[in-house]
């Protein structure tokens, strides 16, 4: 196989193989999460559940709704960067071969810089994760090896996006491929359940008038 | 097959039935290890234990769960840090479980995942439960709970007599020989239902005396400590007593005791046992004070009580049960003195001894020490009478004033209430 096609090969058939794979492992994954027994909330409702679930969600991106966030600001505005980044970099997966036009070289940098911080957090977090001890405690193999492959694959989505080679393109790619494979196996998935998690806490605490507050009585 | 075998038998059997969705989800890869729980529970706070964290005490449990669920970890378990079900490794989920751990809640409040680490936790008290390695006094305080139904008529007299005494505090109190503790009463409002001490009793018993309350004083206690154990048909047959009470007293509504777990379990866990709503009205004292105050029915006066005054939220009444401004308004209205501790209501720190770590003396020692975050908080606010409306709270409040030295009162919301009734309030 030539280099050429090699490269449209990683870039369209394989991403679509990966793609599939990803999505049908996290279809399964959700399919035996919904599946699980569950005695939802049904006492009388104080608050409203539905507001708990929006709350709920609201929470993870307002720092002012956490303690543990707003104790250690610098780490949440780590947090925002992190994942904003790994956003761009997976929009980037699409957006590269399958809408081209829309990668002009101004939106190209704008990803670039901040999958670059995104990476810069990835470093520090690899660091603490070595150096604290109440994370090296609960440290596994799998933490160790996810942040360093979300590392690899953010260093190849700066470098593809800034120098846009036919050599950094096909690395992104299969590396891109491989994480997709690899993400339904590991803690990167983590995701899929946090929409599952935040509606069963959402659900609970809104109902009991805990978050959103409900002052006053039934 | 030898008795350890039997015990692992019926843990492993007991740890599917647990896995539910909330139990499910908890110990999935939804927690990334990141670390933001950890200075958000008070035994790390106070410990600086890397390894009672709730991160570290959930993922002890999560591991095993992950074995047998996670796809990873069934084909490569060290990569993933999974374990198998073991002896040894119940025996350490004992102090993992029940004593470095009180199921406050505070750690999923404050996680970007909202990792239930307190379901997952009571999922392995459930299990230790069914290897017969729970506490034994907690398991006794909950068939403790069954022997009164039981012999009811063994206690009645006894009961009866001591309600005679304190309805005489009741009625010196009130300055008023009318003044009633009644029992059995078809047709009453409201079923109060106490817990085994006087200070449940007679204050609220003032109260509704004071407001001309139609009412009447359960035959039980409200403690369901069957909820601490996870042991769920126990739970249900102890709440089942007092609704079958309420149903031949054809009350309208069940109030309860300054009591937090038995407010959780009755207001909000025990509908779930059921299948359903209950048929009456479930109410915290708290709330019936509140509406006393808002609606003008108790006549308070707030400079009988000139001291400094905080409230401590218990997990169960707050976090995990709602009652944040309720008990506020009633203290404003009582004191003139209110100071509130930081942080407070849904981030308030747990006091140290909840889910039945008061109960069980052989750990007193890291009690009063993940009391510590807790005893700050208090002496912080410089008060010299703190409001805890939950009795496992007042108990352990009371013993961090001693041990830390705050000289503190501690007391329930309802005896705050009585110290400033107006004179000829009946």
């Amino acid at each position: 196989m030539g280099a050429e096609k090699l490269l449209h090969f990683a870039e369209f058939d394989l991403q679509i193989i990966a793609l599939s794979v990803f999505g049908i492992l996290y279809a399964i994954k959700a399919w035996t999460m919904a599946r699980l027994p569950m005695r939802w909330e049904n006492a009388p409702a104080k608050g409203s559940p539905a507001a708990g679930v929006i709350y709920s969600y609201a929470a993870t991106v307002a720092p002012w709704m956490m303690s543990s966030a707003t104790q250690h600001w610098t780490r949440w505005l780590e947090f925002a960067l992190y994942h904003i980044g790994a956003g761009l970099a997976i929009l980037s997966t699409f957006t590269l071969p399958f809408a081209p036009g829309m990668m002009v070289p101004a939106v190209r940098y704008v990803f670039a810089v901040f999958v670059a911080l995104a990476f810069l957090v990835g470093a520090i977090r690899l660091w603490r994760r070595a150096t604290d001890p109440t994370l090296r405690v609960i440290s596994t193999p799998d933490d160790y090896f996810s942040l360093a492959a979300v590392e690899i694959f953010f260093f190849l989505t700066v470098m593809t996006l800034a120098a846009n080679t036919p050599g950094w393109r096909l690395a992104y790619f299969l590396v891109t491929a491989a994480f997709l494979f690899y993400v339904p196996f590991s803690k990167i998935s983590h995701y899929v359940y946090w929409f599952f998690a935040r509606v069963l806490m959402g659900v609970r605490y809104g109902r009991r008038g805990v978050t959103p507050r409900t002052g006053g009585a039934r | 097959m030898s008795q350890e075998s039997e015990s692992l038998k019926a843990a492993r059997l007991e740890l599917d039935r647990r896995f539910n969705k909330t139990v499910g989800v908890a110990s999935s890869n939804l927690c990334t290890h990141c670390g933001w729980c950890v200075d958000q529970c008070h035994y790390y706070l106070a410990t600086k234990d890397p390894t009672i964290s709730p991160v570290a005490k959930a993922e002890r449990v999560r591991r095993v769960y992950k074995r047998h669920h996670d796809w990873m970890s069934q084909i490569f378990p060290f990569w993933t840090g999974a374990k198998e079900l073991t002896e040894q490794e119940l025996d350490e989920w004992v102090e993992i479980a029940y004593r470095n751990c009180t199921l406050c809640d505070r750690c999923m409040a404050n996680c970007p995942l909202a990792v239930d680490t307190a379901q997952v936790l009571l999922a392995a008290r459930g299990v230790l439960l069914a290897a017969g390695k729970a506490p034994e006094m907690l398991v006794q305080l909950a068939d403790a709970a069954l022997a009164r139904e039981e012999n009811l008529e063994f206690f009645r007299g006894f009961y009866l007599e001591q309600l005679k005494e304190l309805e005489t505090e009741v009625q010196d109190r009130l300055g008023s020989d009318k003044a009633r503790i009644p029992v059995d009463v078809v047709g009453a409002r409201m079923l109060y239902v106490p817990l085994s001490g006087a200070h449940t009793i007679t204050p609220p018993s003032t109260v509704f005396n004071a407001v001309g309350e139609s009412w009447t004083i359960s035959m039980f206690e409200a403690a369901n400590y069957a909820t601490y154990i996870g042991d769920i048909p126990k739970a249900k047959r102890i709440a089942e007593r007092i609704l079958k009470e309420a149903e031949r007293l054809k009350v309208q509504e069940i109030v309860l005791a300054e009591c937090g777990h038995a407010y959780h379990a009755m207001r909000w866990e025990a509908p779930k046992w059921f299948g359903g709503p209950l048929p009456f009205r479930v109410r915290s004292i708290l709330e019936v004070l509140d509406e006393y105050v808002r609606a003008g029915r108790l006549h308070l006066d707030r400079t009988s009580n000139p001291e400094a005054v905080t409230l401590h939220d218990s997990c169960n009444l707050g976090r995990k049960g709602g009652l944040f401004e309720e008990p506020r308004r009633v203290v404003r209205a009582a004191a003139e003195d209110f100071r509130e501790m930081t942080p407070n209501r849904e981030r308030a720190f747990c006091c140290g001894a909840g889910s039945g770590l008061v109960a069980m003396p052989e750990w007193e020692d890291m009690r009063l020490k993940a009391g510590e975050p807790k005893a700050e908080q208090v002496r912080a606010t410089g008060a010299q009478i703190v409001i805890a409306s939950c009795d496992n709270c007042r108990h352990q409040l009371t013993e961090l004033s001693e041990h830390y030295g705050l000289n503190t009162q501690v007391m329930g919301l309802s005896e705050l209430v009585v110290r400033a009734l107006m004179p000829g309030a009946a």
